[in-house]
């Protein structure tokens, strides 16, 4: 594409489909640049915390550049649609969370229902995609207080990504980052090899 | 044994349907969704045609549906999924009759098609290669063109698109003046997540109050999923919610026109 993509575009190329997660994500995102008058991430200098590991992150990677594997992404597994966003440039913290009612209501809850399903006969594809229809328009343009909570709250920088040393492992001959590799004797072993030795049985 | 086998009348023969079926909810748009002990289920549409009751035999019917696809309209497609075209590539456009973006295959000859550019007008020439119309405007300069096929009869059929060459060419595209033309309120480069506004014109000048239908590629044949009525202005607005090229249709007085909103995502 030789144009500029808007966000909601970036966010759907990135993911690959369409879903109400992931404009959940968009407007979060668009939030964050708001209030925080951000533009999109170059080098690390936004931070977003996520904690949740749902389509609305893959929103915040594609919009503000707080990506995996740039390390300005960091996953706490606490199930909770919530994002903190941070500006290192300014030492400002967006808080935002996910309004429990901002799913839909009845809309959302029949498009969850039959998006669960696999047996779906043509007339319940069809109320899928026009569920899917009435809640883009809804969630993409509605207030942002019928959707989140926000408030700026005050965190530790986390430190900057860290670039380590590679070592081979002794088992499997690949190069594995230092602070990972494990010391078993007087070899290193990559963690899969350490558990292959242990009598584990894995190939990944 | 107090459940029934649900058969289904198909012309005039009786189809084993469902077997061991204890529940059946008639629903809205005449479907009967059906459950049987199995847990299996299945929504039809059909109606009750007899219950033998001592004989645990239900009967149905199919309804006739009317048929998803209908001739009847003229549209226009870009062959270029990259939402426009560049300077000095070939602009190549299909065209189709058919109903909803479902095309039917059609005779087209009788049909006349033309530009305008910054140029001014020139006819086009309708090409059929391998059942497939097209249109070959050719290398065209950076700007808005709009292209135009006219087929005469009952109803009289117009089609319209407006393809951008190159980029960032945002602005007001003046209509043509067809006896129905659908135009976009203000041409800006249009995006999904976002409205689009267009408008209803009668011989250049609004029409209100009449029905514009909106489908996009993806919706797969479903009925037009979007509707709305032209207020005062002729305008109506339209949120673009799905991925891939727009189709706006409306129908006045023996005239059935469309227009192809080209996008990129």
């Amino acid at each position: 594409m030789c144009k500029d993509m808007s966000p909601l575009e970036l966010a759907i190329q990135f993911h690959g489909h369409i879903c109400p997660g992931l404009l959940m994500g968009v407007r979060a995102a668009q939030l964050a640049m708001d209030q925080l008058s951000l533009e999109r991430d170059r080098d690390e200098d936004l931070v977003a915390i996520v904690e949740t590991d749902s389509c609305g992150v893959d929103a915040l990677q594609a919009i503000l550049g707080c990506t995996f594997g740039k390390g300005n992404l960091i996953f706490k597994d606490y199930g909770k649609a919530v994002y903190t966003v941070i500006d290192r440039s300014s030492g400002r913290a967006l808080r935002i969370a996910q309004l429990r009612r901002a799913s839909g209501g009845t809309a959302g809850q029949r498009y969850r229902e039959l998006k669960g399903r696999t047996d779906l006969n043509q007339a319940e594809q069809e109320e899928l995609e026009q569920a899917l229809q009435d809640l883009f328009e809804e969630i993409m343009t509605c207030p942002y207080e019928e959707l989140f909570n926000w408030k700026e709250v005050r965190v530790d920088l986390p430190p900057r990504a860290h670039i380590y040393n590679t070592l081979t492992c002794a088992g499997c001959g690949e190069g594995v980052m230092e602070p990972r590799a494990i010391k078993s004797g007087d070899r290193v072993l990559c963690q899969p090899c350490f558990e292959v030795q242990k009598g584990g049985n894995t190939d990944v | 044994m107090c459940e029934a086998n649900v058969y289904l009348l198909r012309d005039g023969q009786e189809q084993l349907l469902m077997e061991r079926v204890d529940r059946i909810i008639p629903g809205e748009d005449n479907t009967l969704f059906m459950e049987n002990i199995f847990g299996e289920r299945k929504v039809i549409k059909a109606r009750f045609r007899e219950l033998e009751l001592v004989r645990h035999r239900i009967i149905v019917e199919e309804i006739p549906q009317p048929a998803s696809v209908r001739p009847g309209e003229l549209w226009l497609e870009p062959d270029t999924d990259h939402g426009h075209f560049h300077e000095g590539e070939e602009v190549r456009l299909k065209l189709f009759k058919g109903y909803n973006m479902q095309p039917q295959d059609a005779s087209l000859e009788d049909v006349q098609a033309f530009l305008i550019n910054s140029a001014g007008r020139r006819e086009l020439q309708v090409l059929l290669d391998k059942g497939q119309y097209w249109l070959y405007p050719g290398q065209e300069v950076d700007g808005l063109i709009q292209v135009i096929v006219h087929q005469p009869g009952d109803p009289e059929l117009y089609a319209k698109i407006l393809v951008e060459i190159g980029h960032h060419h945002h602005h007001h595209i003046d209509p043509i003046g067809l006896p129905l033309e659908i135009v976009p309120s203000g041409y800006s480069h249009a995006r999904i997540g976002e409205y689009y506004e267009v408008q209803l014109l009668r011989n250049g000048q609004p029409l209100a109050g009449v029905e514009i239908k909106a489908t996009y590629a993806s919706a797969g044949g479903q009925e037009y999923p979007r509707r709305q009525k032209s207020d005062d202005w002729g305008r109506a607005k339209f949120f673009l919610s799905a991925r891939g090229h727009y189709l706006f249709s409306s129908t006045y007085d023996g005239i059935i026109t469309t227009f192809t909103l080209v996008k990129g995502v």
